[in-house]
């Protein structure tokens, strides 16, 4: 059997919640709310990734004092080696370089969603749009894997630190790590919770409803749901930072379809339209996501010939199916809004 | 760029275009006769091919056989895929993005069965085994029996499709579906069973697809879901309508992916890296710019409209 550390399992599970929940709430802004079919979850996510793949390469020795190795080809080594022993020694280039990656993934990010909205104007059917999204994501990442000498390909970074690498102690980086991810996922929620209640957030519900009947109302549509893309963009790009940071490596292979799956599962999970479901769709991922790793090892371990390491990707197209099936409004479904002129409604209606 | 380049990429291209129109006819008819944009039909094709690789491993050596064999699979798996997932949702009027959801994630659980499968008995990229024979050689060109198949076999079948859907009660029905099913239930057609056969009938094409596929590269759990964006690419170039326009479609695509590409990479240093991306860009430019697609080249009165 293998031995199974419990906190540390615990603070792998609560960092990837963290993480995940970006990207969730980052969707369920999108699709739940604004009804936009964000199939390219994954372009976004791995904006915050590529960028973080080059402020590490070209910004981290400049702001250490150093010059500016080549990652890719003969230097890879010498680059890595530089970049650890930066992130090792010197947290405050570490610090003000993830500052950095924050705000330039935040920027590019916010960018392209701005200017993806602008597509669905342009398109003849709506569901056009989900496709546009998937095979977006899918041109940049070959566009960036090509590109060879911008984060080197398929060897991809490596050494991509997590700020708190320069503790001696590995638990105690780990758990603040954690909490910067808590923090983050906790920040986006409160702002999407504050934004849903929000006039602004009534008519996203609107446009989702019903587009002419929102429009007839007066409202600007296609600036709404631009600025809900930017907004969403935004946070997952921030999610796509972390992810890159905890995984400690950025590789356009990792930021396939697959990933725009694992989020739509957990906002289907959750409950579509729901903050707290996105949270509690991430949370369920998370924690499957470690004990079907966990169930792997054991399996190989004990000789078995199957293969568990797939029965992940089997295990969450059946959960996508059931739900979609069985409770398509999610475990926590949504509630419907309500203002202040709700309750003094309700209040002389006398029920 | 030299000529013998040049005419290996044609024949790729056929070779490629064929089977792309045979796959892309099928998502076409989904979209037509069911209303569905099927993510899942990459796996159909996938398992094909597997059923076509376990029978030949078996040492069977008659390509008909094989292909039969992947006919079958691939039928049955989208029969399958149909009652179980599809149709209970279908029933329920849900949004068109559930069921495009729904068949990401039947895709998804086909796929890695297969990834199971493969990987307890030893399948990755392995070739579906029939003699190798050379039966043209001028120069650089090299024909195998294995175009001998590829090609004619799916420009057989793209052919026989269209007849049947333009020659026979079964594809009347289906057009009907296709046109306004309300008005086709009206009329009497038994719309359910007119379902059934069109998913057979696109499972098993998507299986000998497969088939054929395996048969010029290797096997693998993937090969279905890296080609189905170029799939689309064809159909979406049909106008997800026209079938005369998704053949044409298939091709084009095949074309931009072999000889286009060659062809910028001799005179413009394009890296091959690239090629992926080529029916990504057919599919943006062709959903902002022109989402009819080629249907308005041919005359439409015997597609399926809508």
């Amino acid at each position: 059997m293998i031995n199974i550390d419990i906190g540390a399992t615990a603070v792998a599970v609560l960092t990837l919640f963290g993480i995940y929940s970006l990207m969730a709430i980052s969707l369920n802004l999108e699709y739940g709310v604004a009804g936009v079919p964000n199939f390219g979850q994954a372009l976004f996510v791995s904006i915050g990734a590529y960028v973080a793949g080059l402020t590490y390469t070209r910004l981290l020795p400049l702001l250490a004092g150093e010059g500016v190795i080549h990652p890719c080809r003969g230097t890879m080594g010498q680059a890595l080696q530089l970049r650890s022993e930066i992130m090792a020694t010197q947290p405050v280039a570490g610090f003000i370089n993830l500052g950095f990656t924050f705000l330039f993934a935040a920027v590019v990010a916010g960018l392209v969603g701005f200017a993806v909205s602008y597509v669905t104007l342009r398109l003849k059917e709506e569901w056009f749009l989900a496709l546009v999204l998937l095979v977006g994501g899918e041109i940049v990442r070959i566009v960036v894997r090509g590109a060879d000498d911008l984060i080197c390909s398929h060897n991809g970074i490596s050494g991509v630190a997590q700020p708190f690498y320069f503790l001696d102690d590995p638990r105690a980086s780990a758990v603040l790590f954690m909490s910067l991810a808590l923090v983050l996922a906790a920040l986006a929620y409160f702002y999407s919770q504050r934004l849903v209640h929000s006039p602004f957030g009534r008519m996203l519900k609107g446009l989702r409803e019903n587009e002419d009947v929102t429009r007839s109302l007066g409202k600007g549509i296609s600036l709404a749901r631009a600025q809900i893309m930017l907004i969403g963009s935004v946070i997952a790009a921030a999610g796509g930072v972390l992810f890159a940071l905890n995984t400690g490596f950025v590789n356009t292979n990792d930021y396939v379809v697959t990933l725009t799956l694992d989020v739509w599962v957990m906002v289907v999970l959750g409950g579509v339209g729901n903050n707290r479901g996105a949270l509690l769709g991430a949370l369920l991922i998370a924690i499957m996501d470690r004990i079907t790793q966990i169930a792997a090892i054991a399996l190989n371990m004990s000789g078995s010939p199957i293969e568990f390491n797939y029965a992940r990707f089997i295990l969450f197209g059946v959960i996508l199916l059931l739900m979609l099936r069985y409770r398509p409004q999610g475990l926590l479904p949504e509630s419907p809004l309500t203002t202040d002129a709700h309750e003094i409604l309700r209040r002389v209606r006398g029920r | 760029m030299p000529t013998a380049l040049l005419v290996t990429s044609v024949v790729n291209t056929i070779q490629i275009g064929s089977l792309y129109a045979l796959m892309a006819l099928g998502i076409t008819l989904t979209f037509s006769v069911i209303r569905l944009p099927n993510f899942a039909h990459a796996e159909y094709v996938t398992v094909g091919a597997f059923a076509a690789l376990i029978v030949s491993l078996s040492g069977e050596v008659n390509p008909i056989v094989i292909m039969a064999a992947a006919f079958v699979v691939g039928a049955l798996v989208a029969l399958v895929s149909h009652l179980v997932v599809f149709k209970p949702l279908e029933g329920r009027n849900v949004s068109l993005y559930t069921l495009i959801l729904s068949s990401f994630a039947v895709g998804l659980i086909l796929r890695y069965i297969l990834f199971m499968i493969a990987d307890s008995f030893n399948l990755f990229d392995t070739r579906i085994r029939i003699p190798l024979q050379i039966i043209y050689r001028e120069g650089a060109l090299i024909l195998t029996n294995v175009f001998a198949w590829v090609a004619p076999t799916s420009i057989a079948l793209v052919l026989l499709l269209t007849l049947l859907l333009n020659g026979t009660p079964l594809g009347r029905e289906m057009r009907a579906l296709a046109n306004n099913i309300s008005l086709a239930r009206v009329i009497g057609i038994p719309v359910e069973r007119v379902k059934n056969y069109t998913w057979i009938l696109v499972g098993g094409l998507a299986g000998v697809a497969g088939a054929l596929w395996g048969l010029q590269t290797a096997v693998s759990p993937l090969m279905g879901w890296v080609a189905i964006l170029s799939v689309f690419a064809a159909a979406i170039l049909g106008g997800l309508s026209s079938f005369s326009g998704t053949i044409l479609g298939a091709y084009v695509v095949a074309f931009s992916e072999n000889t286009v590409m060659l062809f910028l990479n001799f005179n413009f240093g394009v890296d091959l890296a690239y090629k992926p991306a080529i029916p990504f860009f057919i599919i943006i430019v062709v959903l902002l710019i022109r989402p009819q697609g080629f249907t308005e080249l041919f005359n439409r009165s015997r597609d399926l409209q809508r």
